[in-house]
């Protein structure tokens, strides 16, 4: 496990940097802003009045951009989830099956591996990846803040919303692991978490302009996801209940790739389709041989 | 007391959906010996070997891998066996000397470096360059040296030589040679008859996902299965010889020339022809080739 568990962060060392040091930058440049646009509330909101809702309804309320929750939420945490997700969700969905597809897996599974072992070695890996990705970030946020004088929260307090980031972003990669395990490609994995990602992000956006969503945005994920509104106290329960959705669908991927053939190399077939397939078959069996595919 | 059989399968049935690969597979590889598994593609080569790791799962039947069932202790089947994959996929973004490290790091670094470095030079491979950058037959030679670097009790080999050049082929049946020499079983499937028999103690003949014959080629070489070619003077009713005991027609030409396939010994058959006017008579054994060209010839007239 340790040996996995090592060779995969170093594989993940250029997604660290590039990410990480792409986010501490955007920290570095979005908190001396907060000091111009405190200065020029006024006029800001004179413009935020022409903005329709809808624009409105994705980043937050616009009239707390002065304080300093408010500004990094409208400023930075309202669209992370998008960002961060999009990298979690391709990790995920390839952290198993991507080396199954390229036929690096069937060797290394010729090792005296157990499934379980290598299991657990690559969702550290990539779970270690994100927590350094978001610190990275963090400290982007965190060092300006230190000689920005209007910025009025504590550097520490400021991990509060990547506490909440993070634990949607755990949350999206492990769906999307577990989509691997059940789709027949890495592709599909990646395209239905998607998909849900951006679903939700736009549902919950509308659903604060259009109270018939409400229902659906209580079933989406991004609902529980504060953002800024975590310097303002974190909810406790709802980082927790992330991190238990996402540690229940690592265990189901983990009993998956426990039961499942390892392919050679490639995308593989629906498998639910086979199964409907196969059962029709008992039925109705059919007289003629089969052809075999694999040697 | 040892398990005398390396590797043991009963049969072993596997499909994938609907396509059915392994219609029961019984193999039994004595320890020590060097296996071979001959078989058209598509025959269940790979689907077998790939049981006995526990990479996919059989659908009925069993197998033991140095008396271990792989289903039930994956780990200790593959600590005793060197795999070499059929289709070798290795990370391009590693150099061969860090894929090698990394391979033998997942076996808690069994192999000694200086082991490594000595199979290193005698297949001529630099370790130092980027796997993107080694053309098929250099990866091969990783794919080998990692299957043999720790010295292990079985080795499985799926095309050894596929994509090594001769001297290269030549270079790695030497070392299974001397890895059974050192006590290791090796069972290596191959398209190239000419090698298995070079090499192998057994070859084992796939065909459609079921082992249809089990050879050993050292019985086939000295023993007993012949075949005669047979010239008579004149056209004659050869009813009588092909009941013979161990006797059997594999051609007949305008009833003066007649081929036929003798289990055992001449004896009775040569006793029996006193009674022919024969003109000529040319024995030969058959070559491994011809009895897997059998199988072969007549799966490809079943498909036409």
């Amino acid at each position: 496990m340790g040996t996995i568990f090592r060779h995969t962060f170093r594989r993940s060392r250029g997604a660290i940097l590039g990410w990480g040091l792409g986010l501490f930058a955007l920290g570095l440049m979005i908190i001396p802003i907060f000091d111009i646009l405190a200065d020029q509330q006024e006029q800001l909101n004179q413009l935020l009045e022409m903005y329709p809702p809808e624009l409105i309804a994705f980043f937050g309320d616009f009239s707390e951009i002065a304080s300093p929750s408010g500004f990094l939420g409208i400023e930075y945490f309202s669209y992370m989830p998008l960002i961060l997700g999009i990298y979690g969700i391709i990790a995920g969905s390839g952290l198993i099956v991507g080396d199954e597809e390229n036929g690096t897996l069937d060797l290394i599974m010729g090792y005296p591996l157990s499934r379980t072992s290598f299991f657990i070695g690559r969702v550290l890996s990539v779970f270690l990846t994100l927590i350094s990705i978001i610190i990275i970030a963090w400290l982007g946020i965190g060092i300006p803040s230190l000689t920005t004088e209007s910025f009025s929260i504590h550097w520490g307090e400021l991990f509060l919303p990547f506490l909440s980031l993070l634990a949607i972003l755990l949350l999206f990669t492990s769906l999307a692991l577990l989509m691997s395990m059940l789709l027949p490609s890495r592709r599909s994995a990646a395209m239905v978490t998607g998909i849900l990602l951006v679903a939700s992000f736009f549902i919950n956006g509308f659903a604060s302009i259009n109270e018939d969503l409400q229902p659906i945005a209580d079933f989406l994920p991004l609902k529980y996801y504060q953002g800024g509104d975590a310097l303002n106290g974190l909810n406790w329960n709802w980082v927790a209940g992330l991190l238990g959705f996402a540690l229940l669908f690592v265990l189901l991927s983990w009993w998956q790739y426990q039961r499942r053939d390892i392919r050679v190399a490639g995308e593989g077939s629906w498998s639910l389709l086979d199964t409907f397939r196969r059962n029709r078959r008992r039925t109705f069996p059919k007289s003629s041989s089969t052809m075999e595919s694999s040697s | 007391m040892a398990e005398p059989l390396a590797i043991h399968t009963q049969a072993l049935t596997k499909s994938y959906g609907r396509v059915q690969a392994l219609f029961g597979v019984d193999l039994s590889v004595k320890r020590g010996s060097i296996a071979g598994f001959l078989g058209p593609n598509g025959a269940g080569k790979t689907t077998t070997i790939r049981c006995m790791l526990d990479m996919i799962r059989p659908n009925g039947g069993t197998i033991k891998v140095a008396g271990i069932d792989p289903q039930a202790d994956p780990v200790a089947a593959r600590s005793l066996v060197g795999y070499l994959p059929g289709e070798l996929h290795l990370d391009d973004n590693m150099t061969a000397e860090g894929a090698l490290r990394f391979f033998n790091a997942l076996r808690q670094k069994q192999a000694e470096w200086s082991y490594i470095e000595q199979l290193v030079e005698r297949f001529d491979l630099d370790i130092k360059r980027p796997i993107k950058n080694l053309s098929s037959g250099n990866k091969k030679k990783v794919g080998v040296i990692q299957a043999m670097m720790h010295r292990p009790e079985i080795l499985m080999l799926d095309e050894p030589t596929g994509g090594l050049d001769p001297l290269m082929q030549r270079e790695v049946l030497r070392l299974i040679k001397e890895a059974r020499a050192d006590g290791a079983t090796v069972f290596f499937s191959s398209h190239n008859i000419t090698e298995v028999e070079a090499v192998a103690d057994q070859v084992n003949i796939i065909r459609e996902g079921v082992v249809v014959e089990v050879v050993d080629v050292a019985e086939l070489l000295t023993r007993a299965l012949r075949r005669a070619l047979i010239t008579f003077r004149e056209p004659v009713d050869i009813s009588a010889l092909i009941q013979l005991p161990g006797v059997s027609l594999l051609s007949q030409d305008n009833h003066t020339t007649v081929e036929l396939q003798i289990t055992g010994d001449m004896d009775t058959l040569i006793k029996a022809l006193g009674s022919y006017p024969v003109v000529d008579m040319q024995t030969t054994r058959p070559s491994l080739e011809s009895i897997f060209m059998t199988y072969y010839e007549t799966e490809k007239e079943e498909v036409s």
